[in-house]
C-alpha cells in the first residue's frame, strides 16, 4: 500500500453547482424566519451546507451513467440484480431488501425483530434508529464505553461497546428479552467514532453464545473499516474492502443508509442472513416501500448505489474523503475551537457546552452556536445535543446526553479544500464571540424527532428585556461588531 | 384539423434495447418465478405492460431537471420547484412530498382513520385498500352499477354512486372520517370519473362534515375525459380542468409514477393545517425530513416538470388514442375487454373470455400466465387474486377478473402495439387451452407481488 502524505483528492470535477454568499442582514432575517432551527433554512439561503452527509454526495460520471441505465420495470429490474451482487460482493449478506432510504429499513427491522417490552443495546443512540425501536415497543439501551460520553478523551475506538455493561443488561432483563444488539459503525452522535473489529468480534460471540442478534447499522461502515486499517495493527494490512466483509461477518443483518458511505442521493437496504426473516421482511416492503425488488427505488437509483459501493471501497477515496475531514478538524484544533477528540469520519464536532459553557443546558447551547455559525458565515451545521436527544418517552423529561455538540458534516466529494477554509475562518470568528451568545427556548416542540421542525426563540437575559430590539444572540453578536466598526 | 393521423408529440432522444426470447426459455422462466409474472426478472420479458406505474420516459427537461436537483437535506431549491409547481395545479396549501404513493397513503391513514372507521371511494386500489384494512378501518367501494359491467358503455364508469354515498354518510355519522374519489378509476378500468360527479360528491361531504380527498394518480387522464366527454369542458384546458377538480376536494394523494410522469415519487397535499402537521411529523418517522420526503432533490425536479407535461393537450390525446387503437383491434376480433377503453391500460375481461375457469381458479392469472409464455407479455391481473383475500383469511371472488395491459407512458410505439394485437388474437385460438391455477404459498397482504402458483391439471 502507498502511503502519500496528501489527501488530495482522486478525481476531478465534472459538473458544477453554483452557491451564493448572503449578507449579513439577509441572514439575520432568514435565521429568524426558520426559527433558530438551521433545518428550516432553505438550501438557496445557505453558502456552505455542512447540515448532514446524508445524501448530499456528489455523484461519479459511473454513477450518472449507470443512472441512465436504469430499468423501471416495476417487477424484476436488472438494476435490483446489480444492487444485490454488490451488496453480496461487499457486505456479504446473501438476502437484499432495498428500501428507499436507512429509515425504511430501520423501520422494517424493527417490526420484524421485536416485540413490545423487549430490550435493545446499542453504542449509543441515533435518533431515527432508537424512535423506530421505542415504537415497536422496546427500551433502547446505551452500552457504548464510557470514554465515548468524553469529548475529550483520545480513545481510538470510542465506538467499542462495553462487553461489561452488555452482560450487566442482559443478565437483568435476560436474553430472551433481547431480539438483537444494535451496534452502529461509525457512531454518529459519539463524534463518529469507530468500533474496533476485536471489540465487535467479542460482541458477536458474546451475542450467539446467548442466542441474540447482531444487527449492524451499517451507513458508515466503510469509514469504520479504513479507521481499523488505520488503528488496529492486526489489521494494518488488510484492504478497507477486505475489512468491510470481516465486519460484516460479525452481524446477522445489517440496515443501510446508501445516502453516506455509499455515495448516492437516495436508497437504503436491509441485509439478513436468515431467509425466513428476509421473507418476513419482504412481506412488509411491499406495504411500506414498493415490491421487494425496488423497495421504494427508481431502477436507476439502485444502479448508481450499486457502483456507488464499489467506488466507496477504494482505498484512494476513503483516505481522500477522510482526509478532508481530519484537515479542516486539524485547522480548528489548531485555532484553539474545541471538538470531539480523536476526529471522527464524516464530520467535526464542535463542543458546544465547552465552548458556551455560560449556557445552561436547559437553553440548547449547541442550537444556539449552530444558528450563530449560520448568522456569522451562511455555514450550515447541525445541533447533535439535547434537541436531538428528545425526551424521555416515560418521565416527558429533557434527555440531556453528556455530548452537546455541533456537527460539520462534510458531504462526499462536495467541497473543495478552500472551503473547508472559509468555514475554519468562520468558526473560528463565532468562537471569539462566544461570550455575547444567548439561549434558546421552544416555541414548538414536535413529540418525536423533534430537533427536525422545532421552532426556538432567543432567552434574553433580564437587563435586555423590554430593550430595543430583538436581538439576542445573533444579533446582539452582529451590532456588536458593528459597532466596533 | 387537415390530417386524422395522431401522431407523438416527442421524438425519441434515448432508447433501451429489449430481448427476444424463445418459448422454451419462457416456459423455464415462468416456472422458476412459480407462475407469478411479478417474480419474472424484467430482462425475459419482450413487452411489459404490468404498469404505467414509473415505468414511463421522461423527456430531456425532466433529464435537465435531474441534473439541477439541489441535494441539500433541508430547504433544497428542487423542493420549492416542486411545491410551486403541485400548488399551480392543485392549489392545495400543504404539500408533503413522499418517495411514492402508497407512503401518501400510509401517512393520510394513519393520520385520520381509526379501527372500525369506514372509508368509501368509488374503487380503491390494492394500497389503498391495504392502508386502510391495516387501520382496521373498512374500506367500502361504491362505484356506480355500470361500473362494474364490462360490456356496458357509459363515458364515465367511473363514478361514484352519489345516492350510495349519502345513505352511508347518513347511516354512519361521526365514523367517516374521510371520503376518497380516485380518478381514473383503475380498479374498475382506468374508467374516468365526471367533473359532475366530483361535485356531487364534494357538496355531500361538505354537508356532513366529512373532509373529502382526491387519489389523483392520474388527474390528467381524467381531465382530458372530461374534457372530451362532459358538456361545457370542451373550451377547457386540461390544467384548467384540472384545477377546478381539485377545488371540489380537501386535499389529494398522488403516485408521481402515473401522471407525475416520473419513475419515483408521490406527495400528499391538503388545506388543513393541523392535519398537515400530524402528516409532517409521521413524514420524518418513515419517509425523510418534510422538505424531501425520501426522495432525491432529482427526483423533486423531475416531478415539477412532469406533472406540467402530463396536462399537454397533445401529449393526453395521443396517450388516450394510443390505447383506444388496440382497444379496436380486440373489439374488431370479438376478444372482451372492458369498455369503453381505459385511459391508461386495456382491461381484458378474463371473466367473459375465459368462461372454463371459475373464479378460484383464478382466470384472471391463468390469462396473464398464458400471454407471457405466448408472447412474452407482461400484464397484470386485477381479479381474485388481488382482491380475493379478505382479512380474516376468507376467499371471497372479486367482481370483476380483469387483465390489464397498462401502457408505460411514451415508452412503446404503434408497432408495439401491433405485436401485442397478433399475440393477443393468437390466444384467442388456444384459449380453451388455458388452465386455471391454484396457489401453493402466499403472504396475508398484498399476495399478488409475492404468492407462488402452479397450473392445474386438465
Amino acid at each position: 500500500m502507498t502511503h502519500h502524505r496528501s489527501w488530495a483528492e482522486p478525481w476531478k470535477i465534472k459538473v458544477v453547482e453554483p452557491i451564493r454568499m448572503t449578507t449579513a442582514s439577509e441572514r439575520k432575517e432568514h435565521i429568524r424566519e426558520a426559527g433558530y432551527n438551521t433545518f428550516l433554512l432553505r438550501s438557496a439561503d445557505v453558502y456552505i451546507d455542512l447540515l448532514t452527509d446524508s445524501g448530499t454526495n456528489a455523484m461519479s460520471d459511473r454513477q450518472w451513467a449507470g443512472m441512465m441505465m436504469g430499468d423501471e420495470a416495476y417487477a424484476g429490474s436488472r438494476n435490483y440484480y446489480a444492487l444485490e451482487e454488490a451488496v453480496r460482493e461487499f457486505y456479504g449478506f446473501p438476502h437484499l431488501i432495498p428500501t428507499h432510504q436507512g429509515r425504511g429499513a430501520e423501520n422494517i427491522l424493527s417490526k420484524i425483530l421485536i416485540t413490545p417490552g423487549d430490550h435493545v443495546p446499542g453504542n449509543m443512540y441515533f435518533t431515527t434508529t432508537r424512535v423506530h425501536q421505542e415504537l415497536a415497543g422496546a427500551t433502547f439501551h446505551d452500552v457504548i464505553i464510557d470514554e465515548a460520553h468524553d469529548p475529550a478523551s483520545e480513545h481510538p475506538f470510542k465506538g467499542n461497546v462495553d462487553l461489561d455493561k452488555l452482560d450487566a443488561l442482559v443478565r437483568e432483563v435476560g436474553a430472551e428479552k433481547v431480539p438483537y444488539v444494535s451496534v452502529a459503525a461509525t457512531v454518529n452522535l459519539a463524534g463518529g467514532q469507530p468500533v474496533e473489529l476485536s471489540n465487535l468480534r467479542r460482541v458477536a460471540d458474546y451475542c450467539h453464545a446467548r442466542g441474540i442478534r447482531v444487527i449492524l447499522d451499517a451507513t458508515r461502515a466503510v469509514e469504520n473499516a479504513w479507521f481499523i486499517q488505520q488503528r488496529e495493527p492486526a489489521m494494518r494490512d488488510h484492504t478497507v474492502a477486505e475489512i468491510l466483509r470481516l465486519l460484516c461477518e460479525c452481524a446477522d443483518g445489517a440496515t443501510m443508509s446508501g445516502k453516506k458511505d455509499s455515495l448516492v442521493n437516495i436508497g437504503g437496504w436491509l441485509g439478513l442472513r436468515e431467509e425466513r426473516l428476509a421473507e418476513a421482511a419482504r412481506g412488509l416492503v411491499v406495504v411500506y416501500e414498493g415490491l421487494h425488488t425496488y423497495g421504494g427505488l427508481a431502477g436507476r437509483d439502485m444502479e448508481a448505489m450499486a457502483i456507488g459501493i464499489r467506488e466507496s471501497v477504494e482505498e484512494d477515496h476513503i483516505r481522500s474523503r477522510i482526509g478532508q475531514v481530519h484537515y479542516l478538524g486539524k485547522r480548528l484544533i489548531d485555532a484553539g475551537v474545541p471538538v470531539v477528540r480523536p476526529l471522527g469520519g464524516h464530520a467535526v464536532f464542535l463542543d458546544a457546552a465547552a465552548i458556551l459553557s455560560h449556557l445552561p443546558r436547559d437553553q440548547f447551547p449547541a442550537q444556539a452556536l449552530a444558528a450563530a455559525l449560520y448568522l456569522e458565515s451562511g455555514v450550515r451545521a447541525m445541533e447533535r445535543g439535547a434537541v436531538s436527544a428528545g425526551r424521555d418517552p416515560k418521565t416527558g423529561e429533557n434527555r440531556y446526553p453528556a455530548l452537546e455538540l455541533v456537527r460539520l458534516t462534510i458531504p462526499r466529494r462536495v467541497y473543495t479544500q478552500a472551503h473547508m477554509d472559509v468555514v475554519t475562518e468562520s468558526v473560528a470568528e463565532v468562537f471569539e464571540q462566544r461570550g455575547q451568545m444567548h439561549g434558546l427556548r421552544f416555541t414548538y416542540e414536535p413529540e418525536l424527532l423533534r430537533f427536525f421542525q422545532a421552532r426556538f426563540e432567543l432567552v434574553r437575559a433580564p437587563s435586555e428585556t423590554g430593550g430595543a430590539g430583538a436581538g439576542g444572540i445573533a444579533l446582539a453578536q452582529l451590532e456588536g461588531r458593528q459597532a466596533l466598526g | 384539423m387537415k390530417f386524422s393521423t395522431i401522431i407523438e408529440p416527442f421524438r425519441i432522444k434515448t432508447v433501451e434495447p429489449i430481448r427476444q426470447t424463445t418459448g422454451a426459455q419462457r416456459l423455464a422462466a415462468i416456472r422458476a418465478a412459480h407462475y407469478n409474472v411479478f417474480q419474472l426478472d424484467a430482462e425475459d420479458v419482450l413487452i411489459d405492460l404490468l404498469t404505467d406505474s414509473g415505468t414511463g420516459a421522461m423527456s430531456v427537461y425532466q433529464w435537465a431537471g435531474m441534473m439541477k436537483g439541489d441535494e441539500s437535506y433541508a430547504g433544497g431549491r428542487s423542493f420549492h420547484a416542486f411545491v410551486r409547481s403541485v400548488k399551480e395545479i392543485t392549489g392545495f396549501q400543504h404539500v408533503i412530498p413522499t418517495h411514492q404513493g402508497r407512503a401518501a397513503e400510509h401517512i393520510l391513514s394513519g393520520a385520520m382513520l381509526k379501527p372500525g372507521s369506514i372509508v368509501p371511494n368509488n374503487t380503491h386500489f390494492d394500497t389503498t385498500r391495504a392502508n386502510v384494512e391495516h387501520r382496521g378501518a373498512v374500506a367500502l367501494n361504491l362505484p356506480i352499477a355500470e361500473g362494474r359491467e364490462p360490456q356496458t358503455i357509459h363515458p364515465f364508469k367511473g363514478n361514484m354512486d352519489v345516492t350510495a354515498l349519502e345513505r352511508v354518510l347518513r347511516d354512519n355519522a361521526g365514523n367517516v372520517p374521510l371520503v376518497m374519489t380516485t380518478v381514473t378509476n383503475n380498479s374498475e378500468g382506468g374508467q374516468p370519473v365526471s367533473m359532475e360527479n366530483i361535485r356531487r360528491t364534494s357538496a355531500l361531504c361538505r354537508t356532513h362534515g366529512v373532509p373529502f380527498f382526491i387519489d389523483a394518480c392520474r388527474f390528467a387522464e381524467n381531465a382530458w375525459f372530461i374534457k372530451t366527454r362532459e358538456p361545457g369542458y370542451a373550451g377547457k384546458s386540461p390544467l384548467e380542468i384540472a384545477q377546478e377538480m381539485f377545488a371540489l376536494a380537501d386535499g389529494c394523494t398522488m403516485s408521481a409514477k402515473k401522471d407525475g410522469m416520473a419513475n419515483i415519487g408521490g406527495f400528499l397535499a391538503m388545506n388543513d393545517d393541523t392535519l398537515a402537521l400530524t402528516c409532517r411529523n409521521s413524514l420524518i418517522l418513515t419517509e425523510g425530513f418534510p422538505t424531501y420526503g425520501g426522495l432525491a432533490g432529482y427526483d423533486l425536479e423531475a416531478i415539477a416538470v412532469g406533472l406540467h407535461e402530463a396536462l399537454d393537450p397533445d401529449y393526453l390525446h395521443y396517450r388516450i388514442r394510443s390505447v383506444e387503437y388496440l382497444a379496436e383491434k380486440m373489439i374488431a376480433a370479438g376478444i372482451p375487454i372492458v369498455r369503453p377503453a381505459g385511459g391508461h391500460a386495456l382491461y381484458l375481461d378474463a371473466r367473459s373470455w375465459l368462461p372454463h375457469i371459475p373464479p378460484h381458479q383464478f382466470p384472471g392469472w391463468a390469462l396473464s400466465v398464458a400471454l407471457y409464455v405466448e408472447g412474452g407479455i407482461r400484464a397484470c391481473e386485477i381479479g381474485s387474486v388481488m382482491f380475493g383475500q379478505q382479512p380474516d383469511g376468507s376467499e371471497r371472488a372479486a367482481d370483476l377478473e380483469l387483465v390489464r395491459l397498462a401502457f408505460p407512458r411514451r415508452v412503446y410505439t404503434q408497432s408495439h402495439m401491433d405485436y401485442v394485437a397478433e399475440v393477443l388474437l393468437h390466444v384467442n385460438t388456444i384459449v380453451k387451452d388455458i388452465r386455471g391455477v391454484r396457489i401453493v404459498e402466499q403472504p396475508s397482504v398484498l399476495r399478488h407481488f409475492t404468492a407462488k402458483f402452479e397450473p392445474l391439471p386438465h
